[in-house]
């Protein structure tokens, strides 16, 4: 299970392609209209300026046949192998039964957003809604292979979010990637943009009113911190949404192979070790630590030259 | 037959009703609050115009600390009969509980209405006491007793006048336990707690009953630090029915004690909350004890024990410290040698600064142990004010609009009178005022006679001496002459700020919709005469920040960091705005000065692990690696997500201070958490190939 888990960790093997569509809302006030346009944006020039074989696609308060018309186009590109990333950024509304997302004209539903998914083939899929009430489009969003991220714990959080603002900001952040692996998984960049909303209702002494949640099991109902005891995040993990460097460059070099085949066995070595430190005495886990971290460093080094 | 009938009816009412008083009367006097307050509530159901009866209904919620019941019941009073004495005497007690103003004004209305209730009388003497106008609570004292000559409170203040002037014996000893609570009472809001202390368990020894002293005690033991007894004594009166909101929140605040950790040196105690001691125990203990160096040296004493500081994240709990206490700041209260503050984290950030409470409240221990509590209330907080700009002109409060509108309205007090702006303010902002006069007089006293002369005074009052005798004997000056002297100079200097002030605010309103506009260059033609009308005025949407902004979108960076520094000078202290200032000043090749800017910061809000980061950086590259390791430490301590770059700083940090056994562990720690960061791999290569690492040794700054 644990080496399962290491083996999705270590897969940032690069997929044929991803594609990102982000898709703002009603802001309904010039305020918010102006905060929706500029997150999105952000998030545009961010994946932009990452680079790679990268399709990104930002519509600005379309209507709900405009959304259609793009995932019907979606459909028809996107390959099984390849990822597929949706982002939601604006007003959402629930009422008890149904999530709806605020769009120009109709609104559209989490039920109709879910079927629309189902049919880009993409086998990995991100979708982040950062509305309020999103935490109500969980249940129906979910899939087994699908990450679905939400800025509300459920649908009953209906004021509205800062989410996306922290959302924005970790795919353009290097500390967001904590692991430093020049990738920002989906669950970095929820860690990231979670911290940061809590610290923005802390430092403003205001009561929060929003509690991000991730789901990527496709049977939950979100978890405020995901981790090995409730099973959550897996997937986030090894699923970059940004890649902040040329990390696999190396891996189309066939004379770096045997190096690359060294760094993984160590990295799983030092992965199986961390989770044995509790039952080690300190003094030798250092030890072993220090000396597999060591040789990780040299084989790192003969990789770069 | 049926007039009989009706006259026996009503014979009979009101003799149930003279008997249900008596036994509502009786039981409040055996203190069953509940028996008595349902005897009132059939009463006053059976006679719901009646203004007496309820009057005495809220007399009883007023005894068992429920005022905002009592306030209730006097007004419903009021509404029967307009100017009900008794109304009036109760509203005016429970503005007396809250020091207000306004108490004066109601006992003497209530005495107007009934010249002979004596209550209202020894309010009168007990507020001009709160007051330190001795002369006239003894007057009013002599009045009350002429009216009952057993007036228990006439005599306690008569006899606490002698008490607080350090006479052991008097002829007003009231000898009953209420009069030595109000004694308490005095002792406790002139900051003599100790002997405050002492008349409470004066009072519990005649009658172990009287729980608002016991709760008192136990109040005032918390606030010296000594918990375990404080805590008996609260829960003794909760236990007891005697729930008022001290008692309930002291007990409150003190159970959460446990979440509290206690760091100590020889001259320092300082307890922090579990959640941020790592991250604040570095900036608070060094600026502890360089305040008390400073002061030793200033004052001309040392100290006989470590000073103990409290430093609450939420600020409800830092309020229970101050309850039942007049006229002190919102942000930190003395009590000996024990200070509680509210911790930066308790205030939105830039509104708060740490440092300068911190210096203001530890100057009040070295005031208060100077004169043994006896300082006037309006000399220790001049002084702690005076010394808040003393430490850096950046520190300390900034000229306010209440000030400058009591400037303009002549409404500064003499100076003999001063500290009635602190204990009973006639406005919310007087006790603003209070502090900006009283730190303004010892700054003109400093600047016309010098650091000597108000040590002199200090010592005068520890004579026990009155304000106007010290300003007589060592200014030589009339108390009048100096107020004229004084308000003078204040309104020389201020003539700008006051003559420009309603006009500046109509300027300013425009500026605020100019900059929400984007004219940049109204913003750069409008603002500087603003800024300079009233220079102190760094709140949100200042003129500093507007024109930096309007610089910036012009694309003229020098003249935008000029404006910030000068933000930065007169004492702005947004954090935002003060990185900014740095990135700029970075940014122009001024490393050191950015680094400056950083660590102001630390001294408003030390929550940014961002701006500890930066200030780290600079100051690694600067040759500063014990202040870098500090900084680094910091942003440790803030648990930040990304703990591999987090322990990678602090790793390279103790490199640069040849600390390598601890570079080492640092480095580990980065790669633990990220096994493939590559400057820390590079790091950990290096360390392997450097000499035997060093023993690990202590960090300071």
């Amino acid at each position: 299970m644990k080496l399962a888990a290491l083996l999705l960790a270590c897969a940032f093997s690069a997929p044929a392609s991803t594609y990102y569509l982000t898709i703002t809302g009603l802001g309904g006030e010039p305020d918010y209209t102006q905060h929706f346009k500029m997150w999105a944006e952000d998030i545009d020039t961010s994946l932009k300026r990452a680079g790679g074989d990268a399709n990104i696609i930002t519509m600005q308060v379309p209507t709900r046949e405009q959304v259609r018309a793009r995932f019907a186009d979606l459909a028809r590109q996107v390959k099984a192998a390849d990822t597929f990333v949706l982002m939601l950024i604006g007003h959402g509304t629930y009422d008890g039964v149904d999530y709806k997302f605020n769009l120009q004209g109709p609104d559209i539903t989490a039920g109709e957003l879910a079927g629309l998914m189902d049919h880009v083939p993409a086998q990995r899929q991100l979708v982040v809604n950062m509305t309020e009430c999103s935490g109500g489009s969980i249940e129906q969003l979910r899939r087994p292979t699908r990450i679905v991220v939400s800025a509300t714990r459920s649908g009953t959080e209906r004021n509205s979010t800062v989410f996306a603002r922290y959302w924005a900001e970790a795919l353009r952040e290097p500390s967001a990637d904590t692991d430093k692996n020049e990738a920002i998984s989906a669950l970095e960049a929820f860690r990231y943009a979670q911290q940061k909303t809590t610290e923005f209702f802390e430092t403003q002494k205001r009561l929060a009113t929003e509690h991000s949640v991730i789901e990527d099991t496709g049977k939950g109902t979100g978890e405020r911190t995901p981790n090995l005891e409730n099973g959550e995040g897996k997937l986030a993990a090894s699923f970059a949404v940004v890649r902040l460097g040329a990390n696999a460059a190396a891996a189309r070099d066939p004379a770096k192979r045997p190096l690359l085949d060294r760094k993984e066995q160590l990295e799983q070595a030092i992965y199986k070790l961390k989770f044995e430190k509790a039952a080690m005495p300190e003094n030798e886990y250092k030890r072993q630590l220090t000396q597999l971290l060591l040789e990780l460093a040299k084989v790192q080094e003969a990789i770069d030259k | 037959m049926r007039q009989l009938a009706f006259g026996l009816v009503l014979l009979t009412a009101n003799a149930v009703c003279a008997q249900t008083l008596q036994q509502a009367e009786a039981r409040w006097k055996a203190r069953d609050y509940q028996g008595a307050n349902e005897v009132f509530r059939q009463l006053v159901a059976a006679d719901p115009k009646n203004p007496d009866l309820k009057v005495r209904w809220g007399r009883l919620y007023l005894d068992h600390a429920q005022p905002n019941d009592a306030q209730d019941l006097f007004a419903e009073a009021l509404e029967i009969k307009k100017d009900h004495p008794g109304a009036l005497l109760g509203l005016a007690l429970i503005a007396s509980e809250g020091f207000e103003g306004r108490a004066a004004d109601l006992a003497r209305k209530a005495l107007e209405g009934d010249p002979k209730l004596v209550e209202a009388q020894e309010l009168l003497a007990y507020l001009a006491l709160e007051d330190n106008d001795n002369p006239k609570a003894a007057d009013e004292a002599h009045k009350a007793l002429a009216l009952d000559a057993n007036s228990v409170t006439g005599k306690a203040v008569l006899a606490t006048i002698d008490w607080l002037a350090d006479k052991k014996e008097t002829q007003w000893d009231p000898h009953v336990a209420k009069g030595y609570e109000v004694a308490g009472h005095f002792f406790v809001i002139n900051r003599r707690y100790e002997e405050g202390i002492q008349y409470y368990r004066k009072a519990l020894e005649l009658d172990p009953q009287l729980y608002s002293a016991r709760s008192q005690l136990g109040v005032n033991l918390m606030r010296l630090g000594q918990n375990e007894e404080a805590y008996k004594q609260l829960e003794i009166c909760f236990n007891n029915g005697y729930q008022d909101a001290a008692t309930r929140n002291s007990l409150k605040l003190m159970d959460s004690y446990k979440n509290f950790v206690t760091f100590t040196t020889p001259r320092t105690i300082l307890k922090l909350h579990k959640k941020e001691a790592a991250l604040l125990r570095p900036y608070i203990e060094s600026e502890m004890e360089k305040a008390i160096a400073t002061y030793e040296d200033k004052y001309r004493m040392k100290l006989t024990r470590p000073v103990q500081v409290e430093v609450y994240p939420d600020h409800e709990d830092f309020a229970v410290r101050t309850m039942g206490l007049p006229g002190l700041g919102a942000l930190g209260v003395t009590f000996g040698y024990s200070i509680a503050m509210d911790s930066p984290s308790g205030r939105p950030p830039g509104q708060f600064h740490w440092a300068s409470t911190l210096w203001h409240e530890m100057s009040h221990v070295f005031t208060l142990t100077a004169t043994n509590h006896h300082v006037p209330r309006w000399f220790t907080e001049g002084m702690a004010v005076h010394e808040e700009t003393a430490v850096s002109p950046e520190w300390g409060d900034r000229l306010t609009p209440d000030v400058i509108a009591a400037i303009k309205n002549k409404k500064l007090l003499p100076v003999t009178e001063l500290d009635r702006g602190f204990v009973h303010p006639v406005s919310p902002g007087q006790v603003v005022v209070s502090y900006f006069q009283a730190g303004k007089i010892c700054d003109y006293i400093n600047n016309k006679w010098g650091w000597n002369t108000l040590l002199a005074m200090l010592h005068d009052f520890a004579g026990a001496m009155e304000t106007a005798d010290v300003v007589r004997k060592e200014l030589k000056i009339e108390p009048a002459e100096f107020d004229k002297q004084f308000i003078a100079s204040v309104e020389a200097e201020t003539k700008t700020v006051v003559t420009s002030y309603d006009d500046w605010k109509k300027g300013m309103r425009s500026l605020v919709d100019k900059v929400a506009e984007k004219q940049w260059d109204a913003v750069i033609a409008e603002a500087p005469k603003l800024r300079d009308d009233y220079p102190d005025y760094v709140e949100d949407h200042n003129a500093y920040e507007a024109l930096a902004q309007a610089y910036l979108a012009k694309g003229n960076k020098q003249a935008a960091l000029a404006e910030l520094e000068r933000y930065e000078k007169v004492g702005g202290r947004n954090p935002e705005t003060l990185k900014n200032l740095a990135k700029q000043l970075e940014d122009a090749g001024r490393p050191k000065d950015a680094a400056a800017a950083l660590d102001r910061i630390n001294y408003i809000y030390p929550m940014d692990a961002a701006a500890h980061r930066s200030l780290g950086a600079l100051w690694l590259v600067q040759d500063n690696p014990k202040g870098a390791i500090r900084e680094f430490q910091a942003v440790l301590a803030r648990n930040p997500l990304d703990q591999a770059q987090a322990h990678y700083d602090l790793a390279r940090a103790y490199q640069a201070n040849r600390q390598l056994s601890q570079a080492n562990d640092e480095c580990l720690a980065a790669l633990e958490a990220a096994p493939g960061f590559r400057p820390a791999q590079k790091l950990l290569l290096e360390l392997s190939n450097s000499p035997e690492p060093d023993a690990p040794s202590p960090v300071k700054k």
